[in-house]
C-alpha cells in the first residue's frame, strides 16, 4: 500500500513536472540530438539573444499588452452584464445566449467573422486581435459572475437602500468589496484566455500580430524547437504565478471567509 | 426590469460580444456555402453543400472528431475519479496542491509542443528505449503523433483536462458530502465497491455531467493540438474547416463555409439539449 502510494506520487511529479523541466532544458540548449538522453551543453545564448532585443521580447511585450487589456475589459464588462443577467426574468435564456460564441471553436468562429473584420479595417491589426479576443472572454467573464448576484447580494443591496443609501454608494462601497477576490480570479483568468490564444489570433491578426503562440507556431513549422522552447518557457511562466498566487491567497481568502 | 443606464449598456455588451458575432459569422458562412455571397457568388445553389456530404471527408472528421475527443474525455474523467475516490487527500496540502495544478499553465499550443519533442520517433521517449536496448534505431519506436489514432492527440488533451477534473471532483466529492452517504450505505450494508460504483461514481459523474460535456465540446473544436499532432487525413473538424477556408483553391471555400456552419449547428444543439434539463454555471 505505502509503495503503491510512493509510486503514486512518483507518477503524478513526472507527469506535472517533467514538461516544465523538459522545456526550460530545450531553452537552454542549441543542439541536442537523437541518441543523446541529455543535451552535451547547455547555452544561455537563446536567453541572451532574448534579452539583447529579438524579437521575442516584442512578442512578449505586445502578448502581455493585449492580455492586460483584455483582462481588464472582459473583467469590468462580465461584472456589469452578469447582474443585469442574474436579476432579468429570462436568466436561462439569456445565460445561454452568453454561453453560444464561448463554446464555438475559436478558430471556427474567426474564420466565419474574418470577412467583417476586413471591411472595417481591423483584420491585420492589435486592436482587432483584442477585440475578437473579447468575443471569447467576454462571455466566460459574465458566466463566472453570473453566481456572484445571489440573494444575500441582493439583501445587502436592499438593506444599503433602506438605510438611505444610492445604489452607486451601494456599489461602491458594499459589492465591490464583496466581489474584490471574484474580481481578481477573473482578471486572471481573462489573462489567461489571452494568452492561450492561437486561433482566433492567427486568423485575425492574419499573421500581422505577432503573439507568443503564433511565435511558438511559427518556429515549430521552421524546426527552430530551442527557439520555440523558449517561446513556451516564457507562455507559461505568468500563468504559473498567477495559478500559484491564485492558489496561495484568493483560495486561502475564500476558505477564510467562510 | 427597470430601464436604467447600466441595464443598457449591459443589454448592448451582450449583443454586441454575444449574439451578433455569432448570429453575423454563421449568417455570412450559409450565405457563402449556399453561393449568395463572395468572390464565387452567382446563384442560390445546394452543390457546396451536396459535396461537403458525398465526398465522405466531412463525416469522416467528425466522426473522427468525436471519437478521439470522447476517448479523452473517458480517460481523463476515469482517471480522475480513480484519483477522488482514492486519492483525493494527496492534493490538499503540500507540495501535490501545488503540482497538479501544473498542466492548467500549459497553452495548447505549449502543450502540443512538449508531446510533440516527447512523443516522436527522435523525441525523449524514443531515447529512453534507444538506451535502454528496447529499440535500435529512430525507426523502431512506433509512431505516437500524427499517427492513425491520433495517440498524440488524445495523451495531450488528457495531460491538459485530466488534473481539471481532479480539481473538479474533488471539490464536488467535498461538497456533495460524498462520505457520508459511503457512510450510510455501509452502515445499511453495503460492500466498499458497491459503495463506489453505485453510489460515489454516480454521484460525480451526474454532478460533474454539464461540465464534462462542455470539454468535450472543446476537445471536438480543438484547433492548436491537432494541427502540430494530428495527419492530413483523417483530420479534427476544426483542421479541416479552417484548411478549405485557408487553401488557394476558390472552390473549397464554400465547402469550408458548410463545414463550420454543420459544427456550429452540431456545437448548439447539443449545447441547447444540455440547458433544457439542467440548471448549469460553468464551474471554475
Amino acid at each position: 500500500m505505502f509503495r503503491k502510494q510512493i509510486l503514486f506520487k512518483l507518477m503524478v511529479l513526472v507527469a506535472c513536472a517533467v514538461p516544465v523541466l523538459l522545456l526550460f532544458i530545450l531553452s537552454f540548449t542549441a543542439n541536442w540530438r537523437f541518441p543523446d538522453l541529455f543535451p552535451k551543453s547547455l547555452t544561455t545564448s537563446n536567453w541572451t539573444d532574448l534579452l539583447t532585443g529579438n524579437s521575442n521580447t516584442q512578442s512578449l511585450l505586445l502578448s502581455l499588452a493585449i492580455a492586460i487589456s483584455i483582462a481588464i475589459l472582459a473583467t469590468m464588462a462580465g461584472f456589469v452584464t452578469s447582474q443585469w443577467i442574474a436579476y432579468h426574468p429570462n436568466k436561462k435564456q439569456l445565460l445561454l445566449l452568453t454561453y453560444l460564441p464561448f463554446v464555438v471553436s475559436p478558430v471556427i468562429l474567426a474564420v466565419c467573422l474574418k470577412f467583417y473584420f476586413i471591411k472595417m479595417n481591423l483584420a491585420g491589426t492589435v486592436a482587432g486581435v483584442v477585440l475578437a479576443q473579447l468575443i471569447i472572454a467576454f462571455p466566460y467573464s459574465t458566466i463566472f459572475f453570473t453566481g456572484f448576484w445571489n440573494r444575500r447580494i441582493q439583501q445587502y443591496q436592499s438593506l444599503v437602500s433602506t438605510l438611505g443609501g444610492s445604489s452607486a454608494f451601494a456599489f461602491r462601497k458594499v459589492i465591490l468589496p464583496m466581489a474584490k477576490p471574484m474580481l481578481l480570479v477573473c482578471f486572471f483568468q481573462t489573462f489567461l484566455i489571452s494568452w492561450f490564444e492561437y486561433g482566433l489570433t492567427s486568423v485575425i491578426g492574419y499573421g500581422k500580430v505577432q503573439t507568443l503562440t503564433i511565435k511558438v507556431y511559427q518556429f515549430v513549422t521552421e524546426a527552430n524547437i530551442f527557439y520555440a522552447a523558449l517561446s513556451c518557457c516564457l507562455l507559461i511562466l505568468p500563468p504559473v504565478i498567477f495559478l500559484w498566487l491564485n492558489k496561495k491567497f484568493i483560495f486561502r481568502q475564500g476558505e477564510g471567509s467562510e | 426590469m427597470k430601464l436604467r443606464p447600466v441595464n443598457i449598456t449591459a443589454s448592448i455588451l451582450l449583443l454586441v460580444f454575444s449574439v451578433i458575432p455569432l448570429v453575423a459569422g454563421v449568417g455570412y458562412a450559409l450565405l457563402y456555402s449556399l453561393g449568395l455571397t463572395g468572390a464565387l457568388q452567382n446563384e442560390f445553389t445546394w452543390l457546396n453543400w451536396q459535396k461537403v456530404f458525398n465526398d465522405g471527408q466531412t463525416v469522416i472528421s467528425f466522426l473522427y472528431s468525436a471519437a478521439l475527443s470522447l476517448a479523452a474525455v473517458i480517460i481523463s474523467v476515469g482517471l480522475a475519479l480513480w484519483v477522488t475516490i482514492k486519492q483525493r487527500g494527496l492534493f490538499t496540502k503540500g507540495i501535490f496542491s501545488y503540482v497538479i495544478y501544473l498542466p492548467l499553465a500549459f497553452p495548447a499550443m505549449v502543450a502540443a509542443f512538449f508531446f510533440f519533442q516527447f512523443l516522436s520517433k527522435a523525441g525523449i521517449l524514443s531515447r529512453l528505449f534507444y538506451n535502454l536496448n528496447l529499440t535500435d534505431s529512430v525507426g523502431g519506436f512506433p509512431d505516437l503523433i500524427n499517427d492513425r489514432f491520433g495517440i498524440g492527440i488524445i495523451v495531450t488533451q488528457v495531460f491538459l483536462s485530466c488534473p481539471f477534473f481532479i480539481l473538479l471532483l474533488t471539490n464536488m466529492y467535498k461538497t456533495e458530502k460524498v462520505d457520508d452517504y459511503l457512510l450510510l450505505a455501509k452502515s445499511l450494508g453495503a460492500n466498499a465497491r458497491q459503495a463506489t460504483f453505485r453510489l460515489a461514481v454516480p454521484m460525480l459523474l451526474h454532478k460533474g455531467f454539464p461540465t464534462i460535456v462542455l470539454y468535450f465540446i472543446f476537445m471536438f473544436g480543438a484547433y492548436e493540438i491537432p494541427v502540430l499532432l494530428g495527419r492530413s487525413s483523417p483530420e479534427m473538424v476544426s483542421v479541416l474547416a479552417v484548411r478549405k477556408l485557408q487553401k488557394f483553391n476558390l472552390y473549397d471555400i464554400p465547402q469550408g463555409y458548410a463545414i463550420a456552419v454543420l459544427y456550429t449547428f452540431f456545437v448548439l444543439t447539443l449545447i441547447a439539449l444540455l440547458f433544457r434539463n439542467r440548471k448549469i454555471a460553468y464551474d471554475v
